[in-house]
């Protein structure tokens, strides 16, 4: 643990001097709660347990701590929470799980078989991120309340990064958008209430979207006393000047299409859950024993590495903390990817040959000293390459090309009930279902709604390539709130809600400036806009947060003028030419373009508690220089994207004085979003990664 | 200043003058109470007050009383003599009665009954259980946190706190007649005690009983007892230690003793009507010291932790043994450091220099001196000595190079408070002693009992702490007081000067739940609703509109907190409470506002009660997620008739919503499709599983297992697009190695498709070779590249030659991989020419 924890300080550092030095908030500490949290959780119940763990916890949890650490504490045997018997040598057993029905039916059966079996067991409840009166009722019902003792494990936002911190539910936007379960929100107003206390009062929240404005809502009112993970909240080094909260709904598209970054095009392709990946172990395995005379050696990665599944994949924790080659290749479009590799390479290559050099002894030794991180990187070089090159081999399927053709058409709006036909085409060939009803969804919102003849022919396709089983799904996509799988014109029969939220997409293309002209050289040089993400089309969302950070980016690139004599590229300017984000003044100068997208637009000034504590730090806000940097916290209610993420630090990038914090109730990714909606009723079947942790 | 008595003054010397006790007068009360010799009085400990009831055994000149006497009727006196409260009881005889820790009045009968009644006269009763009902109660022995009542079988049942619990039964004491007096739960029984807890009951073995008397000591380490022959004998509470035996004959008085009371933990003051005498116990002598204090008439003792405090007939005195501060600095000719140090302050105020030179001589105890003058202040009565002490403190600090005021301070606001408390009109006379030992806020409590809100809170103000409990009880209070709701205005009224008064003084901070529920259980919804409505902790206000039966505001204010628990608690409590139909309907019309809860209810129902969302989805007409719950359900079934029965349900809820056609059309293919499966199943005798696959994956099935004409058949009844069924059958084909189907597949008719899609697929799988065959179908311009594509470079050399493309031919010269090949193409390259 120590290990990691030195290497991750190191990393840090390295990425930190690289970019700049201006200060960024400490996202870590909520680590460290969070685990202490889960220790003190565990030590409650005394003496040797038997864990049974809901299994969508395993990921978060393991970015939180490690087996071990569980070991350590008394956890004797680890079970996942699932139907069947449970087979305990420990008196006490100790469930955690979220508050789901299902869980605790399962709970319910397993005590009720033990009682049979006159098992006698101490039973305790963690709930994950807090005691439910719903658990409470069915245990009841079920007759076995007396039995367990129920408690809460207050599991919120976790960082998966260094700027993006996450409460890694998974499930958040079906269940706002579909189901019309509030939790969510309330969960992330009890989390984000807990963020201002360690990181002091968001002076401005703004925000666009009805659940988003509900959250707003919900965080201006009083919530309920939870206990803080820190006393005395300090002057953090970047204090917040603004939140801003992103209802998913806002911008639907950017997810529907298809991440073109590395990290995006990874969880497009293989798919990253809780910044896990599954690879092939060939290319995890160093390809000779490290040297054992080096302690810096990278086998610190290993610790965050997950046991074997099978023979054939094996988790690989993608963490900058462990791989430093990450940090630069992350948020890259993947056209320049290759590129990147292979200079890598090439100054790998000249480090190596350094030996060469090295003739005195002294020399030698200075060398030897750098040999582990050389290797380190040379590791993260095998593996990068090895998955770029997975990866564009699938980008080289014809499928692929063809979605990705259908979807700048869209966004160009060009010959519409073309590529409508196109998606049918792409239906007969084999597409993935998730992939299709993107498409599809992309077509409605874009243009308004897919011609009423048309949609049900490719429905009727869809139903027939995929099953009938997912007419659920499609009557999920159409129904309000959501909406956005919509004939037109519209059925008279449809709810008026749905009639007067036509998404504005061609005004706004227009007026956010959303398509670049992808010029293939350029995008090479320069990452010129946010729009690189999409090789050519800025995320509205990502739009947004400049109307309120960054307004010159809107209306056109902030970055061009220093990219002209910036030879360098990558708008690495050096920090001096940088200018100094302008502060938060609300939504001015873009109130009608928020005016034309559904969903409310707010914009509250926080008062700030009148307290001896507050007159001090707001003087102290007097005495500030103007240079001070301040952190811009972003939430987004329904998950972001990696795209988004990436747009977002590139946003970062280009001014000084002002950092942005990604805040998300989860990564979601196109696929993931259909995949969560079209579960709709179907016991989500968890078996998958049952015996991965 | 010389007015004022020396504190000294009242002190009487005991153990050779190592020892004083002292009286304080507290209050003259001359004619406020009545003549308490004809009353059975209970006396509140920590300067609370006494309650006096008529004591039926003893004559009572007529007339003097008034009507009073008539019926049973408790009284109750500050010890200042301010009447506080007067009740008549009507609830059959008074076995005793005594006062609670927080100054709560218990009254018991003998039918077991028992009743609390605060200060302003209301009570609450509870019962000691039909055993005690029926067996009656003959005697009882109230204490500060609980009592001790014997039962007309001569058992003993304990009461642990005030809160209504069930008695305890003690272990039998296994007596045959009724115990000539007991103290908790030491029984004097004949010639011997008996203690008895709830385990086991032990006889003590001592033999000068029986005692009239017990009385233990506050710390309870001591008994002093007094026998019929009037011997009072104080031993140590395991009677191994005699302290004192003395004849109260002796003491000069006549008639029966009145009272055996301790008197601090020191010494035992016995009263007869006319005299009280302090006993404490001596070295020398085991008839022990005796104090004798004279009184007119009857008296009435009452313990403290500190001393003892005397009501008689015109006054109340507070009898205790002097701290030891006040000893140090007050005793005439002591020469401590503190006194010095008062002294010299003395000197200092009279301008003489010997301030200076007694300041010197003790510069060494000087921060001793400090602290010792402090706690003799809060142990003096009298603000005038207080101050001076403070003073003499506050002039004996200014000599020390470093000093923590903290304790200076804090004696400075407890005396402050202490003699507002102390003043007649208040009579609350504590000593400071008890006032760190009870609590500021137990003080401020025992103020608003007595509606003394004023004064509550200013003296929590005062020491800084929360308004919330005065400005509670001044809402309850006020709300009680009001008239009720017969007037509109009224609840408006009360509340705007509840509100107005909070806010005012609570800082936003009190909550409103605790006064709503209060308004309610006076009946006063109306204001309760009101006052709810302040609440902003929906955590606190839905509780009580459910209890209010505000069952739909309930579930609005549930809906507005956002705390989806919070209306999961509403819907389940209201889903048990209501009947079925009205639930719905309370959900259905809430419409938008409730659509959330809607939203909820739906969630859990469709994991725990499918039963109940049918039943909803029905009543509200929503057909659309009748069917979806019917699909869902399908999902989850594993039997083939009942999935098609499900999905049958679900295309016939589908067809009964004009609005969808399509989604009926669709369920109706779908069943088809199942039955078609399933005849397709029991043709190949079970062998091949088509159940629930899609269409696109039967023809596919069709085509791996051979049956071509079954694929056709399901591509002809779901009128299967051509490309869709071609793309289908290349992947079958393929897949299998089927190449010489797929070559007469290929060759049945032109390919909807193109040919393309065929090498491309080939390739894709790679076959190479069988790739390459179908190129020569393909549109001209394209083969090259799709030979390529097949890594036949002969051929696309031919090709180009063919279509004479020199152009393609140098591309290929110049990609082609090895030199064979190369060679091969510069031959062609010469042919072209």
């Amino acid at each position: 643990m120590a290990a990691a924890s030195a290497s991750a300080s190191d990393a840090q550092t390295s990425y930190e001097t690289e970019r700049d030095n201006e200060p960024r908030l400490g996202v870590e500490l909520l680590k460290d709660t969070a685990r202490k949290a889960l220790i003190d959780t565990l030590n409650a119940v005394n003496g040797a347990k038997t864990l049974v763990l809901d299994p969508t916890l395993a990921g978060p949890l393991g970015l939180v701590t490690e087996v071990a650490l569980l070991k350590h504490h008394g956890v004797d045997k680890m079970f996942w929470l699932e139907p069947g018997p449970l087979t305990s040598t420990t008196t006490n057993v100790v469930y955690l799980c979220r508050p789901l029905i299902k869980y605790v039916k399962i709970i319910a059966d397993q005590v009720k078989a033990h009682i049979r079996e006159s098992q006698k067991h101490r039973y305790t409840l963690f709930l994950v991120p807090r005691i439910s009166t719903l658990v409470s009722r069915i245990l009841e019902e079920e007759g076995i309340l007396g039995d367990i003792t129920i408690s809460s494990y207050n599991l919120q936002f976790i960082p998966i990064a260094d700027d993006v911190i996450s409460l890694e539910n998974d499930t958040a936007f079906k269940e706002l958008w579909v189901d019309g379960d509030e939790t969510v929100i309330y969960n992330s107003a009890l989390a984000l209430n807990s963020l201002q206390k360690v990181y002091g009062r968001f002076p401005r929240i703004l925000g666009k979207g009805d659940y988003a404005s509900r959250l707003a809502t919900l965080l201006t009112k009083s919530l309920p006393d939870q206990p803080s993970p820190l006393s005395d909240p300090s002057i953090p080094s970047a204090p917040f000047d603004s939140l801003i909260i992103m209802d998913r709904t806002v911008d639907m598209i950017t997810p529907l299409l298809t991440q073109l970054t590395y990290e995006g095009l990874i969880d497009e392709f293989i798919g990253l859950k809780n910044s896990h990946v599954e690879l092939p172990v060939s290319l995890l395995t160093l390809p000779a024993a490290p040297n054992p005379s080096n302690p810096n050696a990278t086998p610190s990665g290993s610790a965050s590495i997950t046991p074997l599944i099978n023979e054939k994949t094996k988790k690989h924790h993608l963490s900058t903390a462990t791989d430093p080659l990450l940090t630069e290749l992350r948020d890259l479009n993947f056209s320049s990817v290759g590129k990147r590799l292979s200079r890598v390479a090439h100054r790998l290559d000249e480090d190596y040959k350094a030996r060469l050099q090295a003739k005195t002894v002294a020399q030698i030794r200075d060398f030897v000293g750098k040999l582990g991180g050389l290797q380190g990187e040379h590791q993260a070089l095998r593996l990068h390459t090895g998955l770029s090159e997975m990866l564009s081999l699938k980008t080289r399927a014809e499928l692929f090309n063809k979605s990705l053709e259908v979807q700048q058409n869209l966004l160009a709006s060009y010959e519409v009930s073309a590529q409508i036909n196109a998606i049918e085409d792409m239906i007969a060939q084999g597409a993935s279902m998730q992939t299709i009803v993107r498409l599809l969804c992309l077509a409605s919102i874009t243009s308004g709604g897919i011609k009423a003849k048309s949609l049900d022919g490719v429905k009727r396709e869809l139903l027939q390539a995929y099953g009938y089983n997912y007419l659920p799904l499609l009557l999920s996509l159409a129904a309000p709130p959501l909406a956005i799988l919509l004939p037109n014109p519209l059925p008279i029969s449809a709810a008026p809600a749905v009639a007067g939220n036509k998404y504005p997409f061609v005004t706004l293309r227009k007026s956010l400036r959303l398509l670049i002209d992808d010029n293939p050289e350029a995008l090479e040089e320069v990452e010129n806009d946010i729009s690189y993400t999409y090789s050519g089309y800025a995320p509205i969302s990502i739009r947004l947060v400049q109307c309120v950070a960054q307004k010159s980016g809107v209306i056109s690139n902030p970055a061009e003028k220093s990219s002209a004599d910036d030879g360098d590229g990558k708008g690495k300017g050096s920090s001096a030419r940088k200018l100094h984000a302008h502060p938060i003044v609300g939504w001015k100068g873009f109130e009608d373009v928020l005016g034309t997208i559904p969903g409310k637009t707010f914009d509250i000034v926080q008062k700030v508690p009148a307290s001896a504590n507050s007159t001090a730090s707001s003087v102290a806000s007097l005495m500030r220089p103007r240079e001070q940097t301040t952190t811009t916290a972003v939430f987004f209610l329904g998950g972001c994207t990696y795209t988004e993420i990436a747009a977002l630090r590139w946003v970062s990038r280009q001014n000084k004085g002002r950092k942005f914090l990604i805040v998300t109730t989860g990564i979601v990714s196109g696929n993931s979003l259909v995949d969560s909606i079209a579960s709709t009723g179907k016991n989500l079947s968890t078996t998958k990664d049952v015996n991965t942790y | 200043m010389d007015t004022v008595q020396h504190p000294s003054a009242t002190w009487e010397a005991v153990s050779n003058g190592i020892v004083f006790y002292r009286r304080q007068q507290l209050y003259t009360l001359p004619g406020k109470l009545p003549n308490i010799a004809d009353y059975l009085i209970a006396g509140c400990k920590n300067g609370g007050p006494i309650a006096l009831m008529r004591d039926t055994s003893k004559l009572v000149a007529l007339g003097r009383g008034g009507p009073a006497f008539s019926k049973s009727q408790i009284q109750v006196y500050s010890p200042a003599g301010e009447g506080l409260l007067l009740f008549s009881w009507d609830q059959g005889r008074i076995v005793r009665f005594g006062w609670t820790f927080d100054e709560r009045l218990v009254v018991l009968n003998e039918e077991g009954v028992y009743r609390l009644y605060d200060l302003q006269g209301d009570y609450q009763q509870f019962s000691l259980g039909n055993e005690a009902a029926e067996l009656g109660i003959i005697d009882a022995r109230i204490h500060e946190n609980g009592l001790v009542a014997l039962t007309g079988s001569l058992t003993l049942l304990e009461v642990k706190d005030w809160e209504g619990g069930r008695p305890l039964a003690l272990a039998n004491p296994g007596i045959s007649e009724p115990p000539h007096s007991h103290v908790e739960v030491l029984l004097s029984v004949d010639a011997t005690i008996l203690t008895v807890d709830n385990l086991e009951s032990a006889d003590q073995r001592v033999a000068r009983g029986p005692f009239l008397h017990v009385s233990p000591s506050p710390n309870g380490k001591f008994l002093a007892l007094l026998t019929f022959s009037g011997l009072l004998w104080v031993v140590s509470s395991d009677f191994q230690r005699e302290l004192v035996v003395l004849d109260t004959a002796t003491v000069g008085a006549e008639g029966p003793v009145n009272q055996v009371e301790w008197c601090g933990n020191d010494a035992v003051l016995v009263t007869w009507n006319d005299l009280a005498s302090l006993i404490l116990p001596s070295r020398d002598n085991l008839a022990g010291e005796t104090l004798r204090y004279l009184y007119f008439g009857a008296t009435f003792v009452v313990t403290e932790a500190d001393g003892a405090r005397v009501i008689g007939q015109d006054v109340c005195d507070f009898i205790q043994k002097v701290p030891a501060s006040s000893v140090s600095i007050f005793r005439p000719g002591s020469t401590s450091s503190s006194a010095i140090l008062f002294a010299a302050w003395e000197s200092f105020v009279q301008r003489s220099p010997k301030a200076d030179e007694n300041i010197r001589s003790i510069r060494s105890d000087l921060a001793a001196a400090v602290n010792e003058c402090i706690d003799a202040a809060g142990h003096e009565w009298d603000p005038h000595w207080q101050r001076k002490l403070l003073s003499a403190a506050k002039f004996g600090w200014g000599f020390l190079d470093l000093y923590n005021p903290t304790d200076f301070i804090a004696m400075g606001q407890a005396l402050k408070v202490l003699n507002a408390v102390r003043f007649y009109e208040i009579g609350i006379p504590l000593t400071y002693s008890e006032y760190q030992y009870v609590s500021p806020a137990h003080l401020i409590n025992r103020l608003t009992s007595r509606n003394l809100h004023l004064l509550a809170i200013r003296v929590s103000s005062f020491l800084s702490l929360k308004p919330d409990v005065v400005l509670k009880h001044w809402a309850s209070v006020k709300i009680a007081r009001s008239k009720s709701s017969a007037v509109d205005g009224e609840d408006d009224e009360v509340c705007r000067l509840i509100v107005d008064k909070f806010e005012k003084l609570g800082g936003g901070e009190v909550s409103y739940a605790d006064i709503a529920r209060r308004a309610w259980e006076v009946g006063r919804t109306g204001l309760a609703t009101k006052l709810l409505d302040h609440e902003t902790r929906a955590s606190d206000q839905v509780p009580l509109l459910l209890t209010m039966k505000e069952d739909k505001l309930a579930l609005v204010k549930a809906v507005d907190s956002g705390d989806t628990d919070l209306v999961y608690h509403v819907l389940l409590h209201l889903h048990k409470r209501l009947p079925l139909g009205s639930f719905f309907k309370l959900i259905e019309d809430g419409g938008d506002q409730l659509a959330p809860a809607s939203k909820l209810l739906q969630v859990y129902a469709r994991e725990q009660n499918r039963e109940m969302l049918r039943d909803f989805y029905y009543s509200d007409d929503r057909r659309v997620e009748s069917a979806t719950l019917a699909l869902d359900e399908a999902a989850q079934m594993t039997d083939p008739h009942a999935v098609m029965t499900a999905v049958n349900a679900a295309e016939k809820f589908f067809s009964e919503d004009k609005d969808r056609p399509f989604e009926a059309k669709m369920m109706n293919e779908s069943v088809r499709l199942l039955a078609l499966q399933q005849q397709y199943e029991k043709d190949s005798d079970g062998k091949v599983k088509f159940f629930g696959q899609s269409v696109s994956e039967t023809i596919r099935t069709c085509i791996s297992n051979d049956m071509s004409k079954k694929a056709d058949r399901v591509k002809s009844e779901f009128k299967v697009p051509d490309k869709r069924f071609w793309y289908l059958k290349l992947h079958a084909l393929t897949a299998m190695r089927n190449f010489d189907a797929l070559d007469t597949f290929a060759r049945s008719r032109r390919s909807p498709i193109g040919y393309e899609a065929f090498v491309r697929h080939l390739v894709e799988a790679g076959h190479l070779k069988q790739a390459a065959l179908y190129v020569v179908r393909c549109d001209g311009p394209k083969r090259v590249g799709l030979y390529v594509l097949c890594e036949d470079w002969r051929a696309a050399g031919r090709e180009c030659k063919e279509r004479g493309d020199k152009k393609g031919m140098e591309q290929l010269r110049k990609s082609c991989p090895n030199a064979l090949i190369a060679r091969e193409l510069d031959q062609l390259i010469a042919s072209m020419k």
